[in-house]
């Protein structure tokens, strides 16, 4: 498609102008990061830090042992993930691809499990993973992931219903079976969307704050969103410190986006013709 | 016989882990909270059996309860819209073929990114009335901005504001969905001598239906549940203009300890969003158009042709 | 037909592979344990503060566990969201063995009354904290948490605002009036600088202070609302504020006061203890002196910000969790915390000379000041929901936006309570 040099500029002066929008918020609070706390307060605020002051990331950093917190989260966003990805793909396909009995009751079941809010669920689970004795470790933040959730099923679900049914009619008619089809055939089509869901979900697990504060105790578990938060007790707060370490925490989610969007765009040839 | 039988189970086996992870890890607490509701159940101390009197005192003694229930009808009305129409029309912008258009894609995603703690601290300050970096812009080109955090009439704007910002998730849900559109269609569709507002609307439109009904539905779920924000921006303030439904929840169970009474609220939000999504859903068999039905009995007339 | 169960076996063993694989990982010890690796008594421990002294307060915990054979302390720190975490684990019958704890109205069922530990220490032990922080400690006559610090609430002013505008420094005598009077001379000379600061988030624990200052309270001792929240006394107190307000001498912020003050943007405001550990550290210009007084009276009367700990009644060795909380409200840990907060304990504050400390006197003045009050949320039940509505009247009171007035609101409290 052909678009006119008109056309061109037009985008990319509303383009520019979103970005500016989007961004201030996080300039403002990068060029914050190597303020002094008195600055970071002062009026009328300043927008340029008067010193650059690279150390306030040493010492956010070394403030806390974030290392420690890394390597959690890390476990903790790919291992949920990874399953997220694996048990999303396997559930929406069975509820957009079959007919079966009680499918329609399951599937609002499904959905009704984003509906209830988890204040009331928490203490419940809690108490659950206590008997499980999976309290101050990093299962009850990875494990369920593998079972589904419903949020990345209804997501994958709307992606395969989109799908024609003709590509897998030929397979069909070449005796392969229903997990044959699935492995070979949808699980090309689905990468697009599996990758969406992987993005997501490591993301929400990345900055998930409420899920590691209630299901883990000492330091040595916690993950970087809980570290973060540990800036603020219940009678002060240190702003800069958190502002550095929200900067760092930006960093890597970003990377996976970009390196995400080339397959996310890849997958075209694959879907709908 | 035995084959048979394969083909009645398979689709069950495909989404066990979902049954399995529904027995264990939530079905339980679904009923254990159900149970509290009829309960006055304070975290320690006595709990008595109230039968359905937490919900009989929501409706009648309880003022805040319908309050509540307004204020977050009145923000998912705006925000339900607004984030759509936003998210549609960043996806559309990020999907056309310019240079450079990876960066924009990133930047209109990084708000996403920012973890809540962060992004309400950070938007305390922009908006603070007295101090805030935002009101000080304004006053530079001579207008005098609101008091976003005090004055009551602004609160709930400030927050659909700052809400506004994570619109990078959903963006990339239609965004992914866009760009599983085949260029044939369009290219078909050119020749045909349509222009750019025909082809989204006879062509992007209907094949996002899908991934609009999900980011609908979730969206809805999501403003209604909408907790953290308002907590860490607002605290409910001013006066209980930003007091939404969700934070109430939160607040009879965590500040006054009244576990059975905030379970009594949560279902019955609960049954107002069960409602909302089974009606959009009901209404859904009319404008999303599924490439395959799988009820082969059902098959739209409305199926595109290719 | 045997290729396909071949598949599904397969797909049936991945699947529990990468299962049993994650419930392998995280690994650890499971936190239902009392006992740790090499068999000493576990005691989980419990804290609200933020990242700036934990590691301090990781290293007391260690220090404590060195000098035991048979207890190992772990700390928790549970930071800004400590009610959150604690209405979890309580609720979920998980409490910590000892904790930091302020809300005895709501969890001194689970807590463990500690009137016996403390008799069998001697009336010397108890008698060296202050007196007038046990009842913030106590429920009903019981007491159920030891004194960490002190923390009562003073007035801040910025000596170098005062300075630039030519007006005197406050004094522990000045009332209201004399606040109001200095602000209006400060904010007349500078520009951009508010005189006297008022949260509009100020929570009526805090601002029962006020209340007690001016001669009366939001209950009375049977936990009654009328006659007292909205006595002509009471009335009187926010109608100051709200005047204050109208004739622009004070101002009322969305924010705590600390950032303004830390900022430069205004000359006084109201706090507890708590940012003196950073006004120090940015170099901040600053005094402290006594809450303003009310016209007549003798003296303003500061609220505590108790700062307990408590041990939980399900703890299963609270003899080992008493030995912990006494080092941890001792001496040593009292004189160790000296930067960051004010100890509890007499002889310290002694043998410190903390009474000749500027930074630290003017709260041990107010403590002397404070003895004999109670918070209404220790006194009347199910206070969180008044407390709730206080908040609001108090909001709708000093919001600018609508400057309700106080009679009626406060009117308003007691009609839907009582």
């Amino acid at each position: 498609m052909k678009m006119s040099k008109k056309t061109k500029v037009v985008l990319y002066v509303i383009l520019t102008l979103i970005a500016v929008y989007f961004l201030f918020p996080f300039v403002y609070m990068f060029f914050s990061t190597f303020k002094s706390e008195t600055e970071a307060v002062a009026y009328p605020p300043s927008f340029l830090p008067d010193i650059w002051n690279w150390q306030n990331y040493v010492d956010a950093w070394n403030a806390q042992p974030f290392g420690t917190f890394l390597k959690n989260s890390v476990l903790v966003t790919v291992g949920s993930a990874v399953g997220s990805m694996v048990s999303a793909a396997l559930v929406a396909y069975g509820f957009a691809r079959f007919q079966f009995r009680g499918k329609n009751i399951l599937f609002m079941l499904l959905l009704s499990t984003m509906m209830i809010p988890w204040d009331v669920t928490m203490i419940p689970q809690y108490m659950e993973f206590n008997a499980f004795g999976w309290l101050n470790t990093l299962k009850p933040l990875i494990v369920p992931s593998w079972f589904g959730s419903a949020y990345y099923i209804f997501l994958m679900r709307q992606f395969l219903m989109g799908v024609p049914k003709d590509f897998e009619e030929a397979a069909r008619i070449d005796g392969a079976n229903a997990f044959q089809i699935f492995y070979k055939i949808y699980v090309p089509i689905m990468k697009p969307s599996l990758i969406l869901v992987g993005v997501l979900n490591m993301l929400a697990a990345w900055n998930d704050y409420l899920g590691p504060l209630i299901f883990l105790q000492e330091r040595s578990k916690y993950t970087l969103a809980l570290g973060l938060a540990s800036f603020k007790g219940v009678y002060s707060q240190e702003i800069v410190p958190m502002l550095c370490i929200t900067v760092i925490m930006i960093v890597p989610p970003i990377l996976i986006f970009l390196f995400a969007q080339r397959y996310i765009i890849e997958g075209t040839g694959g879907a709908i013709k | 016989m035995k084959k048979f039988k394969w083909k009645t189970v398979t689709p069950y086996l495909f989404i066990l882990p979902w049954i399995i992870g529904f027995l264990v890890f939530t079905l339980g607490p679904l009923i254990f909270s159900l149970c509290i509701s009829f309960f006055d159940w304070p975290v320690v101390g006595e709990r008595t059996f109230v039968g359905l009197g937490n919900y009989i005192e929501m409706f009648t003694s309880d003022k805040q309860v319908l309050k509540s229930l307004t204020i977050s009808i009145k923000y998912a009305a705006i925000f339900v819209p607004l984030n759509i129409c936003i998210a549609l029309f960043l996806a559309m912008l990020i999907s056309q073929p310019l240079k450079g258009i990876k960066v924009y894609r990133t930047i209109f995603y990084i708000p996403a990114v920012v973890s809540g703690v962060a992004t309400s601290v950070i938007w305390s300050w922009v908006l603070n009335s007295d101090y805030g970096i935002l009101n000080y812009l304004l006053s530079l080109i001579g207008i005098e901005g609101p008091n976003w955090l005090v004055d009551p009439a602004w609160a709930i704007l400030a927050v659909v504001i700052v809400s506004a910002f994570g619109v990078g998730t959903m963006m990339l849900v239609f965004y992914t969905n866009i760009k599983g559109i085949s260029a044939e269609l369009y290219e078909a569709a050119a020749l045909d001598g349509a222009g750019p507002v025909r082809q989204f609307f006879s062509i992007t439109l209907p094949i996002i239906t899908p991934t609009l009904l999900f980011n609908l539905i979730t969206s809805i779920i999501s403003s209604f549940q909408q907790v953290t924000l308002v907590m860490l921006l607002t605290g409910g303030g001013p006066m209980k203009s930003t007091y939404f439904y969700g934070l109430m929840t939160y607040n009879n169970a965590f500040r006054h300890h009244k576990l059975g009474y905030a379970s009594a609220n949560a279902w019955v939000m609960f049954i107002i969003i069960l409602c909302l999504t089974a009606l959009v859903f009901k209404s859904s068999s009319m404008w999303v158009f599924y490439e395959n039905e799988v009820n082969s009995g059902t098959k739209k007339k409305k199926r595109r042709k290719k | 037909m045997k290729k396909r169960m071949k598949r599904l076996a397969a797909v049936g063993l991945v699947a529990a592979m990468t299962g049993s694989m994650l419930l392998g990982c995280g690994g650890g010890k499971d936190s239902g344990d009392d006992k740790t690796s090499d068999g000493k008594v576990k005691i989980r421990f419990a804290t609200w503060d933020d990242a700036s002294v934990l590691d301090d307060q990781q290293a007391c915990v260690d220090k404590f566990n060195e000098s035991q054979d048979k207890i190992e302390v772990v700390l928790e720190g549970w930071g800004s969201d400590f009610d959150t975490k604690m209405t979890a684990s309580m609720g979920a019958g998980d409490a910590p063995d000892v904790m930091y704890m302020w809300d005895y109205p709501t969890y001194s069922e689970s807590l463990e009354p500690l009137d016996e530990y403390i008799n069998k220490e001697g009336e010397e032990y108890k008698n060296n904290f202050f007196e007038a922080l046990w009842p913030y400690n106590s429920i009903d006559d019981k007491i159920y948490g030891v004194p960490v610090s002190v923390v009562t609430s003073c007035m801040y002013y910025n000596k170098d605002l005062f300075d630039q505008a030519g007006v005197a420094y406050p004094t522990d005598d000045w009332t209201w009036a004399d606040v109001a009077k200095a602000s209006e001379e400060i904010q007349s000379k500078l520009d951009s600088v508010n005189g006297f600061t008022l949260p509009i988030g100020t929570l009526p624990y805090t601002l029962e202070m006020y209340l007690w200052s001016n001669g009366t309270a939001f209950v009375d001792e049977n936990g009654k609302l009328d006659g007292n929240i909205n006595s002509d006394k009471s009335v009187e107190v926010f109608k100051t504020f709200q005047d204050m307000e109208k004739d622009g001498v004070l101002y009322a912020s969305e924010e705590s006061g600390q950032t303004e003050m830390l900022g430069g943007k205004t000359a006084m405001y109201v706090d507890g203890t708590w940012p003196i550990k950073q006004f120090e550290e940015e170099g901040l210009n600053y005094g402290i002196v006594q809450i303003p007084k009310f016209e007549g009276t003798e003296h303003s009367i500061s609220v505590i910000n108790t700062s307990g700990i408590a041990i939980s009644k399900d703890s299963k060795h609270k003899e080992e969790a008493w030995e912990f909380l006494k080092y941890w409200t001792g001496e040593e840990m009292n004189k160790h915390r000296i930067e960051t907060e004010l100890p509890a304990l007499k002889s310290v504050v002694e043998s410190e000379a903390l009474r000749e400390d500027p930074n630290c006197a003017p709260f041990y003045t107010a403590l002397d000041n404070c003895a004999g009050y109670t918070p209404s949320s220790f006194i009347a039940e199910g206070w969180t929901e008044v407390d709730a509505d206080i908040q609001l009247a108090f909001e709708s009171i000093i919001n600018p936006s609508s400057l309700a007035d106080p009679k009626e609101a406060l009117d308003e409290v007691v009609a839907s309570h009582e």
